[in-house]
Protein backbone atom coordinates (compact mmCIF):
# COMPACT_ATOMS: atom_id res chain seq x y z
CA UNK A 1 0.00 0.00 0.00
CA UNK A 2 1.48 3.53 -0.66
CA UNK A 3 2.48 5.85 1.82
CA UNK A 4 0.22 8.09 3.32
CA UNK A 5 1.78 12.02 2.80
CA UNK A 6 -0.86 14.14 3.87
CA UNK A 7 -4.19 13.77 5.79
CA UNK A 8 -6.69 16.35 6.30
CA UNK A 9 -9.04 15.90 9.37
CA UNK A 10 -12.26 17.04 10.76
CA UNK A 11 -11.90 16.65 14.58
CA UNK A 12 -14.29 17.70 17.74
CA UNK A 13 -12.23 17.80 20.81
CA UNK A 14 -12.71 19.00 24.34
CA UNK A 15 -11.11 22.72 24.96
CA UNK A 16 -8.76 20.84 26.95
CA UNK A 17 -6.13 19.15 26.02
CA UNK A 18 -5.27 22.15 24.31
CA UNK A 19 -4.33 22.14 20.69
CA UNK A 20 -0.76 23.04 21.48
CA UNK A 21 -0.94 19.51 23.14
CA UNK A 22 -2.56 17.74 20.60
CA UNK A 23 -0.07 19.64 17.92
CA UNK A 24 2.82 18.69 19.95
CA UNK A 25 1.85 14.74 20.41
CA UNK A 26 0.82 14.42 16.50
CA UNK A 27 4.07 15.76 15.52
CA UNK A 28 6.26 13.70 17.48
CA UNK A 29 4.39 10.17 15.73
CA UNK A 30 6.80 8.61 13.73
CA UNK A 31 6.69 9.67 9.74
CA UNK A 32 5.47 12.87 11.09
CA UNK A 33 6.73 15.88 9.58
CA UNK A 34 4.63 18.86 10.30
CA UNK A 35 0.90 19.20 12.33
CA UNK A 36 -1.11 22.11 11.60
CA UNK A 37 -4.06 22.65 13.59
CA UNK A 38 -6.75 25.30 13.39
CA UNK A 39 -9.95 25.59 14.84
CA UNK A 40 -12.34 27.12 12.96
CA UNK A 41 -15.53 26.74 15.59
CA UNK A 42 -15.68 27.17 19.57
CA UNK A 43 -19.06 26.05 21.57
CA UNK A 44 -19.06 26.07 25.38
CA UNK A 45 -17.41 22.96 26.18
CA UNK A 46 -15.84 21.40 22.43
CA UNK A 47 -14.37 22.99 19.70
CA UNK A 48 -13.91 21.80 15.87
CA UNK A 49 -10.72 21.63 14.74
CA UNK A 50 -8.88 21.10 11.41
CA UNK A 51 -6.10 18.68 11.90
CA UNK A 52 -3.70 18.95 8.78
CA UNK A 53 -0.76 16.52 8.73
CA UNK A 54 1.96 15.68 6.45
CA UNK A 55 5.20 13.20 6.06
CA UNK A 56 7.26 10.61 5.29
CA UNK A 57 4.68 7.47 5.57
CA UNK A 58 1.91 8.80 8.20
CA UNK A 59 0.20 6.17 10.32
CA UNK A 60 -3.31 7.06 10.57
CA UNK A 61 -4.74 4.26 13.23
CA UNK A 62 -1.53 6.02 15.72
CA UNK A 63 -3.41 9.96 14.40
CA UNK A 64 -7.00 8.50 15.26
CA UNK A 65 -5.60 6.99 18.85
CA UNK A 66 -3.50 9.89 19.79
CA UNK A 67 -6.63 12.49 19.09
CA UNK A 68 -8.45 9.78 20.34
CA UNK A 69 -6.45 9.74 23.79
CA UNK A 70 -6.59 13.53 23.82
CA UNK A 71 -10.36 13.24 23.90
CA UNK A 72 -10.91 14.17 20.36
CA UNK A 73 -13.19 12.32 18.08
CA UNK A 74 -12.13 12.02 14.32
CA UNK A 75 -15.52 13.18 12.10
CA UNK A 76 -14.32 13.12 8.91
CA UNK A 77 -11.32 12.44 6.45
CA UNK A 78 -11.40 15.78 4.59
CA UNK A 79 -8.47 14.74 2.49
CA UNK A 80 -5.29 12.48 1.58
CA UNK A 81 -2.76 12.25 0.01
CA UNK A 82 -0.72 9.26 -1.18
CA UNK A 83 2.16 7.96 -3.25
CA UNK A 84 5.59 9.42 -3.66
CA UNK A 85 5.04 13.14 -3.73
CA UNK A 86 2.39 15.40 -3.22
CA UNK A 87 -0.60 16.76 -5.60
CA UNK A 88 -3.28 19.37 -4.76
CA UNK A 89 -6.60 18.56 -6.21
CA UNK A 90 -6.82 19.32 -9.66
CA UNK A 91 -8.88 21.85 -11.03
CA UNK A 92 -12.04 21.22 -12.92
CA UNK A 93 -14.65 23.37 -14.87
CA UNK A 94 -17.11 23.13 -12.23
CA UNK A 95 -14.83 24.61 -9.79
CA UNK A 96 -15.93 27.97 -11.06
CA UNK A 97 -19.33 27.12 -10.29
CA UNK A 98 -19.02 27.24 -6.41
CA UNK B 1 13.42 9.80 42.13
CA UNK B 2 13.02 9.38 38.86
CA UNK B 3 9.37 7.69 39.45
CA UNK B 4 8.45 10.74 41.67
CA UNK B 5 9.47 13.26 39.25
CA UNK B 6 7.60 11.39 36.36
CA UNK B 7 4.31 11.40 38.67
CA UNK B 8 4.49 14.92 38.94
CA UNK B 9 4.95 15.30 35.43
CA UNK B 10 1.84 13.30 35.40
CA UNK B 11 -0.08 15.84 37.97
CA UNK B 12 1.00 18.84 35.89
CA UNK B 13 -0.31 17.30 32.68
CA UNK B 14 -3.85 16.42 34.61
CA UNK B 15 -3.74 20.22 36.03
CA UNK B 16 -3.47 21.31 32.64
CA UNK B 17 -6.66 18.79 31.35
CA UNK B 18 -9.46 19.15 34.42
CA UNK B 19 -8.87 21.81 37.26
CA UNK B 20 -7.35 20.37 40.32
CA UNK B 21 -5.72 22.87 42.49
CA UNK B 22 -8.66 25.25 42.40
CA UNK B 23 -10.67 23.10 44.11
CA UNK B 24 -8.15 21.34 46.11
CA UNK B 25 -7.26 25.07 47.49
CA UNK B 26 -10.99 26.07 48.08
CA UNK B 27 -11.37 22.70 50.13
CA UNK B 28 -8.20 23.17 51.62
CA UNK B 29 -9.10 26.16 53.12
CA UNK B 30 -12.64 25.56 53.98
CA UNK B 31 -11.77 22.56 55.70
CA UNK B 32 -8.61 23.82 57.52
CA UNK B 33 -11.08 26.20 58.88
CA UNK B 34 -13.63 24.03 60.32
CA UNK B 35 -11.13 21.66 61.76
CA UNK B 36 -9.75 24.74 63.49
CA UNK B 37 -13.19 25.80 65.00
CA UNK B 38 -14.93 22.73 65.51
CA UNK B 39 -11.86 21.77 67.58
CA UNK B 40 -11.56 25.13 69.59
CA UNK B 41 -15.15 23.95 70.33
CA UNK B 42 -14.38 20.99 71.43
CA UNK B 43 -11.35 22.64 73.97
CA UNK B 44 -13.65 25.49 75.13
CA UNK B 45 -16.34 22.89 76.17
CA UNK B 46 -14.01 20.49 77.75
CA UNK B 47 -12.47 24.27 79.73
CA UNK B 48 -15.82 24.84 80.44
CA UNK B 49 -16.85 21.40 81.94
CA UNK B 50 -13.47 21.42 83.81
CA UNK B 51 -11.56 19.09 82.40
CA UNK B 52 -8.35 19.07 83.84
CA UNK B 53 -6.98 15.41 82.67
CA UNK B 54 -4.70 15.98 79.21
CA UNK B 55 -5.73 12.18 78.32
CA UNK B 56 -9.16 12.92 78.47
CA UNK B 57 -9.13 15.92 75.61
CA UNK B 58 -6.77 14.25 73.38
CA UNK B 59 -8.88 11.12 73.22
CA UNK B 60 -11.51 13.35 72.86
CA UNK B 61 -9.71 16.10 70.65
CA UNK B 62 -8.44 13.31 68.38
CA UNK B 63 -11.79 11.27 67.68
CA UNK B 64 -13.63 14.71 66.53
CA UNK B 65 -10.42 15.24 64.35
CA UNK B 66 -10.32 11.27 63.17
CA UNK B 67 -14.35 11.94 62.38
CA UNK B 68 -14.03 15.10 60.47
CA UNK B 69 -10.92 13.91 58.66
CA UNK B 70 -13.29 10.31 57.60
CA UNK B 71 -16.12 12.35 57.10
CA UNK B 72 -13.62 14.99 54.81
CA UNK B 73 -12.72 12.38 52.76
CA UNK B 74 -16.05 10.22 52.68
CA UNK B 75 -17.70 12.96 51.32
CA UNK B 76 -15.06 14.61 48.88
CA UNK B 77 -14.64 11.50 47.40
CA UNK B 78 -18.80 10.87 46.39
CA UNK B 79 -19.86 14.06 45.54
CA UNK B 80 -16.46 15.03 43.76
CA UNK B 81 -16.57 11.40 41.93
CA UNK B 82 -19.89 11.62 40.90
CA UNK B 83 -20.04 15.63 39.63
CA UNK B 84 -16.66 14.37 38.01
CA UNK B 85 -18.36 11.47 36.10
CA UNK B 86 -21.16 13.75 34.97
CA UNK B 87 -19.12 15.85 33.50
CA UNK B 88 -17.16 13.22 31.47
CA UNK B 89 -20.05 11.74 30.59
CA UNK B 90 -21.80 14.78 29.37
CA UNK B 91 -18.39 16.16 27.45
CA UNK B 92 -18.60 12.34 25.88
CA UNK B 93 -21.99 12.82 24.46
CA UNK B 94 -21.00 15.79 23.25
CA UNK B 95 -18.21 14.57 20.98
CA UNK B 96 -19.73 11.12 20.60
CA UNK B 97 -16.89 9.10 22.26
CA UNK B 98 -15.85 7.46 25.60
CA UNK B 99 -13.89 9.47 27.64
CA UNK B 100 -13.21 6.86 30.20
CA UNK B 101 -9.67 5.92 28.96
CA UNK B 102 -8.82 9.16 27.09
CA UNK B 103 -6.26 11.35 29.20
CA UNK B 104 -9.06 13.43 30.46
CA UNK B 105 -10.71 10.26 32.06
CA UNK B 106 -7.61 9.71 33.93
CA UNK B 107 -7.22 13.20 35.16
CA UNK B 108 -10.62 13.21 36.43
CA UNK B 109 -10.11 10.17 38.50
CA UNK B 110 -6.56 11.82 39.92
CA UNK B 111 -8.23 14.75 40.57
CA UNK B 112 -10.96 12.95 42.50
CA UNK B 113 -8.54 10.94 44.96
CA UNK B 114 -6.66 14.53 45.46
CA UNK B 115 -9.35 16.43 46.17
CA UNK B 116 -10.79 13.61 48.52
CA UNK B 117 -7.14 13.51 50.46
CA UNK B 118 -6.97 17.05 50.72
CA UNK B 119 -10.43 17.23 51.84
CA UNK B 120 -10.21 14.38 54.44
CA UNK B 121 -6.39 15.37 55.79
CA UNK B 122 -6.97 19.41 55.98
CA UNK B 123 -9.31 19.40 59.07
CA UNK B 124 -7.40 15.95 60.59
CA UNK B 125 -3.84 17.74 60.41
CA UNK B 126 -5.53 21.89 61.39
CA UNK B 127 -7.23 19.89 64.74
CA UNK B 128 -4.13 17.67 65.71
CA UNK B 129 -1.89 21.16 65.84
CA UNK B 130 -4.15 22.60 68.03
CA UNK B 131 -4.02 19.66 70.32
CA UNK B 132 -0.53 19.82 70.31
CA UNK B 133 -0.27 21.60 73.59
CA UNK B 134 -1.90 18.47 75.32
CA UNK B 135 0.70 15.65 74.46
CA UNK B 136 3.04 18.49 75.91
CA UNK B 137 1.17 18.94 79.24
CA UNK B 138 3.61 17.15 80.87
CA UNK B 139 6.51 19.57 80.00
CA UNK B 140 3.92 22.14 80.32
CA UNK B 141 2.95 21.68 83.76
CA UNK B 142 -0.12 23.38 84.71
CA UNK B 143 -2.83 22.08 81.95
CA UNK B 144 -4.12 25.92 81.77
CA UNK B 145 -1.17 26.49 79.93
CA UNK B 146 -1.81 23.90 77.53
CA UNK B 147 -5.30 25.19 77.32
CA UNK B 148 -3.96 28.84 76.58
CA UNK B 149 -1.23 27.40 74.20
CA UNK B 150 -3.90 25.48 72.15
CA UNK B 151 -6.59 28.97 71.99
CA UNK B 152 -3.31 30.90 70.41
CA UNK B 153 -2.43 28.19 68.40
CA UNK B 154 -5.91 28.04 66.89
CA UNK B 155 -5.65 31.67 66.62
CA UNK B 156 -2.62 32.04 64.72
CA UNK B 157 -3.60 28.94 62.64
CA UNK B 158 -7.12 31.26 61.63
CA UNK B 159 -4.52 34.23 60.88
CA UNK B 160 -2.51 32.33 58.62
CA UNK B 161 -5.77 30.39 56.72
CA UNK B 162 -6.53 34.01 56.47
CA UNK B 163 -3.57 35.20 55.43
CA UNK B 164 -3.44 32.32 52.73
CA UNK B 165 -6.55 33.36 51.49
CA UNK B 166 -5.98 37.34 51.37
CA UNK B 167 -2.79 36.45 49.26
CA UNK B 168 -5.43 34.10 46.86
CA UNK B 169 -7.63 37.08 46.27
CA UNK B 170 -5.15 39.52 46.40
CA UNK B 171 -6.40 41.64 49.27
CA UNK B 172 -4.74 42.81 52.21
CA UNK B 173 -3.41 39.59 54.22
CA UNK B 174 -3.28 41.36 57.06
CA UNK B 175 -7.94 42.36 56.61
CA UNK B 176 -7.92 38.75 55.87
CA UNK B 177 -6.41 37.25 58.87
CA UNK B 178 -8.55 39.01 61.31
CA UNK B 179 -11.41 38.17 59.82
CA UNK B 180 -10.50 34.72 60.47
CA UNK B 181 -9.65 35.21 64.16
CA UNK B 182 -12.52 37.06 64.37
CA UNK B 183 -14.71 34.14 63.75
CA UNK B 184 -12.55 32.14 65.91
CA UNK B 185 -13.55 34.71 69.30
CA UNK B 186 -17.44 34.34 67.84
CA UNK B 187 -17.04 30.80 68.32
CA UNK B 188 -15.24 31.12 71.89
CA UNK B 189 -17.69 33.56 73.48
CA UNK B 190 -20.97 31.91 72.15
CA UNK B 191 -19.19 28.42 73.63
CA UNK B 192 -19.29 30.20 77.18
CA UNK B 193 -22.73 32.01 76.55
CA UNK B 194 -24.05 28.56 76.12
CA UNK B 195 -22.21 27.48 79.30
CA UNK B 196 -23.55 30.33 81.07
CA UNK B 197 -27.24 29.71 79.96
CA UNK B 198 -27.17 26.24 80.66
CA UNK B 199 -27.96 25.98 84.88
CA UNK B 200 -26.09 23.74 86.37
Amino acid sequence: MGKILRLVLDVLKPHNPSIIQLAGELSELTGVEAVNISIYEVDQRVENAKVTLEGTNLNYDEVLRTIGENGGAVHSIDEVVSGRMIIEDAATPQDALS
Amino acid sequence: MRSFRHEVERLREYEDVVDISEIARRLFAMNSFDGILTILGVLVGNYLAEVRVPQVIIVTGLATSVSMGVSGLWGAYLTESAERQKSLDDLGELTLTDLTNTRIGRASRAAVVIVALVDGMAPLLASVLVLMPFFLAGALGDITYSYYLALAIAMVGLFGLGMFLGRISRQSTLLAGLKMIVAGVVAVVLSYLIESAIPG
